[in-house]
């Protein structure tokens, strides 16, 4: 569905991405994890089309994401659920959800992705005529990732989506997100600190250092490996 | 910003110079059109220099700085008409009347922000033109003093009036130098920069402010003061027309805004071109001087955004560059770490430090902080947990004053402090930093950290001193010179912590400190606050990472929904079956239920 091949960024000859090559495929639910700095928000950037891509090729069912500008590639059916929530904070919930549903097939659908997205989270719908900025920050983070459903995506990418959300707060993210996965047959792409949590729930993760993709594979090959043992999961 | 005395030196012979260049340049000029030129030029400099002081180094950018140039032009003026003042004295006390002038307009003009400042501005010299109007004083001219020519400032040779404006252009380069050379020009950078974290770092923001337009207002007048000698004849649109208000501004931004020599070098490029320019082509073209104005704008918007100083500048040091730079191996945090190893449960606890007595808060109706007490012992590591949006943010904001309480009390030292705004809390010895990091991005790592040092540091040199000692007490010894926009998120935390701990502060509030850290960089951070205690710093810390905190903190505190809902060791806490219910989730305590 999604492949990135060989994509290579420089900020001001500093390389934050080197070749890197990460596949996803429909219905699957893919991890990023590692270091900060190594590059994770950068690749996420690049597929979005907020950084230009130095070198590669990244493409989306087929098509030329790098030739496209990156409003449209919202078009395409990617939601990117920005770390740090970034919710709209002088609107409503409901306007926020409303900013999200632009593309055409969403607009048609704007009923029923509604609904879905109260059912996930129901503190929005009974908060729906409230001003984001006054939600508190897991609040922030379930609008966000409701707007990102607003539009219909089949791909949603998420960066941190725990950052800076009490325990018991981030459990309860995980398990929308691993719902909407299962049930909803979402394809998801996951950037997350908190390895442990990130490689239970996904198919397949990518282990990304300085820039590099180190090492990929099942939760059950990565668990395996000492490396990942000790730096990541505190094994 | 460099702060060594030579540099100082080196300045003052440039400032001489080029006051010394201007006049021999004079010598050979014979035509009087030119010479008028050269006299009038430093006066619109003086007046961006002005501009400069206030606007370019705060960001307040002030639309009006015509008011000011007025009000010294028209208080020489009818000094002499009206009261047969001479202008030597007229001058100063134009300057007094623009200073006083400056803090009438600015006291509450500072309540706004940004562009609604800027337009706000917009409005003093616009009512002074039809004040001046309906006055009566449509046209003045300085009347002639034939017995006591020297007396009023009439003078036979042109090149007593140049003397006269290069001496005010010195004047004003001399204050500027001081301005930047000094906490002055930082402590209004910091305030362009983040205000919220300057005040939490002990600037007091409304007094900078005010300082800066007081100096910048009594510039400006006297400027106006001696155009209106060197001239002779005012009309109200002449000096408080838009034109006098957009010259300060468009010079000081086309040679480079919070620079020394930018508003110099703008003055000296545009005045003339648009004067001539004027004179040459204003009969066929009337008001080129206006599109001479516009153009420079465009010019600088399009090629040098932040004013030709710093190109000027760019293009000399690549030629110099070539020198090379040395590189230091990073070094560990010194102080902090070393003296980290005592034991935590060896730290004797001393008296009361902070004692929070009843706080509450509502915003529009929602209790965001509902009734909480508690105390924290001087030597204490404190953390408070407890969900998103349960207050712990707030709880900071009414501790340190960015937020004033409805009710309650908060004690530091015995000492009532609730309601005191921040800057004067930070003086009274609580520090702190913030969930999202507030750093001035455009300043040096030093930069930053010294802001917080002058809260202490009665000179330059002291605050510089403590400035390093901070930074490099957190390990960032050898990043002083690095952009703080440049720097990773672990260090821009440690910078934070480093300017909080300039401050000198008895207690320091840390929201968040560990928030998108890595496990290695966790640790880090982590070694460096637990080292803190042994200077003397009581920790009062909000974070989410629990198995950091259950390590960090002696006592933990509970929030949930505004309200104290536990209170206890890291232990008792996270095994509290309410606690476990109201942030910690099923998930954790089935993990850690065992231990």
């Amino acid at each position: 569905m999604l492949s990135v091949e060989n994509l290579s960024v420089s900020y001001g000859g500093l390389r934050a991405l080197s070749t890197v090559c990460v596949q996803v495929r429909q219905g699957e639910f893919v991890a990023i994890v590692g270091p900060n700095g190594a590059g994770k928000t950068t690749l996420f950037k690049a597929i979005s089309g907020t950084v230009a891509p130095t070198a590669g090729r990244i493409s989306f069912e087929g098509s030329d994401l790098l030739a496209l500008h990156p409003a449209e590639r919202a078009h395409l059916g990617i939601a990117h659920v920005p770390e740090g929530r970034k919710v709209f904070a002088a609107m409503t919930v409901l306007e926020n959800l409303e900013v999200g549903a632009f593309p055409g097939a969403a607009r048609q659908q704007r009923a029923a992705l509604l609904e879905r997205i109260y059912a996930l989270f129901p503190i929005l719908a009974e908060r729906r005529d409230q001003l984001a900025g006054t939600l508190s920050g897991g609040q922030q983070q379930m609008l966000a990732i409701g707007r990102g459903l607003a539009s219909a995506p089949k791909l949603m990418m998420l960066d941190e989506p725990s950052m800076g959300l009490a325990p018991a707060m981030a459990d309860t993210i995980f398990e929308r997100i691993d719902q909407l996965h299962r049930e909803d047959g979402l394809t998801i792409l996951l950037v997350e600190q908190r390895v442990g949590e990130a490689l239970e729930l996904s198919d397949r993760a990518y282990v990304l250092e300085t820039g590099h993709v180190i090492m990929s594979g099942t939760y059950q090959e990565l668990s395996q490996d000492d490396r990942v043992r000790r730096s990541y999961l505190g094994m | 910003m460099l702060r060594d005395r030579k540099d100082f030196g080196l300045a003052l012979v440039i400032i001489a110079a080029i006051i010394i260049a201007w006049m021999a340049i004079s010598l050979v000029v014979d035509s009087t059109y030119y010479r008028l030129l050269l006299t009038i030029i430093p006066i619109w400099a003086v007046l961006a220099i002005s501009w400069n002081i206030f606007s370019g180094y705060s960001g307040l950018v002030s639309f009006g700085h015509g008011a000011f140039f007025g009000i010294g032009a028209y208080a020489v003026t009818l000094g002499v008409i009206q009261f047969d003042l001479t202008p030597w004295l007229g001058i100063p006390i134009a300057a007094v009347l623009g200073a006083l002038a400056a803090m009438v307009i600015g006291f509450p003009t500072f309540r706004l922000r940004g562009t609604y400042f800027a337009l706000a501005m917009l409005a003093y010299p616009l009512v002074f033109v039809y004040v001046f109007d309906w006055l009566g004083y449509q046209e003045l001219s300085l009347p002639m003093k034939r017995d006591a020519p020297t007396w009023y400032m009439q003078f036979a040779d042109y090149r007593a009036y140049l003397l006269l404006t290069l001496g005010l252009l010195a004047l004003a380069l001399v204050a500027n130098l001081l301005v930047e050379r000094t906490r002055f020009a930082l402590n209004l950078l910091a305030i362009k920069e983040n205000e919220l974290a300057a005040e939490a770092c002990g600037v007091d923001t409304l007094r900078w402010k005010l300082r800066a337009i007081t100096v910048s207002g009594a510039l400006a007048a006297a400027a106006g003061g001696l155009y209106a000698v060197v001239v002779l004849v005012l009309t109200p649109a002449s000096v408080f027309g838009l034109i006098a208000s957009a010259q300060a501004m468009i010079l000081t931004l086309f040679g480079g805004a919070g620079t020394l020599w930018g508003p110099l070098i703008g003055a000296t490029v545009l005045v003339p071109l648009g004067e001539i320019l004027q004179g040459e082509l204003g009969h066929v073209l009337p008001g080129i001087q206006g599109v001479i104005y516009g153009a420079a704008i465009i010019f600088v918007i399009l090629l040098a955004p932040e004013g030709i100083y710093w190109r000027l500048r760019d293009a000399l040091s690549k030629s110099v560059k070539a020198a090379g730079s040395t590189s230091i191996a990073p070094e560990r945090p010194t102080a902090l770490v070393a003296s980290a190893a005592t034991d935590r449960t060896e730290r004797d606890r001393g008296d009361i430090l902070l004692a929070v007595r009843g706080i509450s808060k509502a915003f529009s109706g929602l209790k965001a902080v509902d009734d909480v007490s508690f105390e924290v012992r001087r030597g204490e590591i404190v953390g408070i947990i407890g969900p998103n949006g349960a207050g712990k943010t707030t709880l900071f904001n009414l501790l340190n004053g960015l937020v004033t309480p409805d009710r309650g009390e908060v004690l530091i030292g015995g000492k009532q402090i609730a309601g005191q705004k921040a800057n004067r809390i930070c003086r009274l010895g609580v520090g702190r930093t913030f969930q999202v990091v507030r750093s001035f991005p455009r300043m040096t790592v030093l930069q930053n950290v010294v802001i917080g040092a002058y809260v202490r540091a009665l000179t330059e040199h002291a605050a510089w001193d403590r400035a390093r000692e901070a930074a490099t007490a957190v390990g960032l010894g050898s990043r002083l010179e690095a952009r703080a926009g440049s720097l990773t998120n672990k260090e821009q935390r440690l910078m934070e912590l480093a300017r909080a701990l300039a401050t000198g502060p008895q207690l320091l509030l840390l929201d968040e400190p560990l928030a998108g850290l890595g496990a290695t960089e966790t640790q880090e951070l982590m070694s460096v606050v637990t080292g803190l205690p042994s200077r003397g710093i009581t920790v009062v810390i909000i974070e989410h990472t629990m198995h950091a905190m259950v390590a960090l903190v002696d006592r933990m505190i509970v929030l949930d929904h505004g309200r104290f809902l536990k209170e206890g060791p890291p232990a008792e806490v996270t095994h509290d079956p309410e606690v476990i219910a109201a942030y910690l989730g099923p998930k954790w305590a089935a993990k850690h239920a065992v231990r």
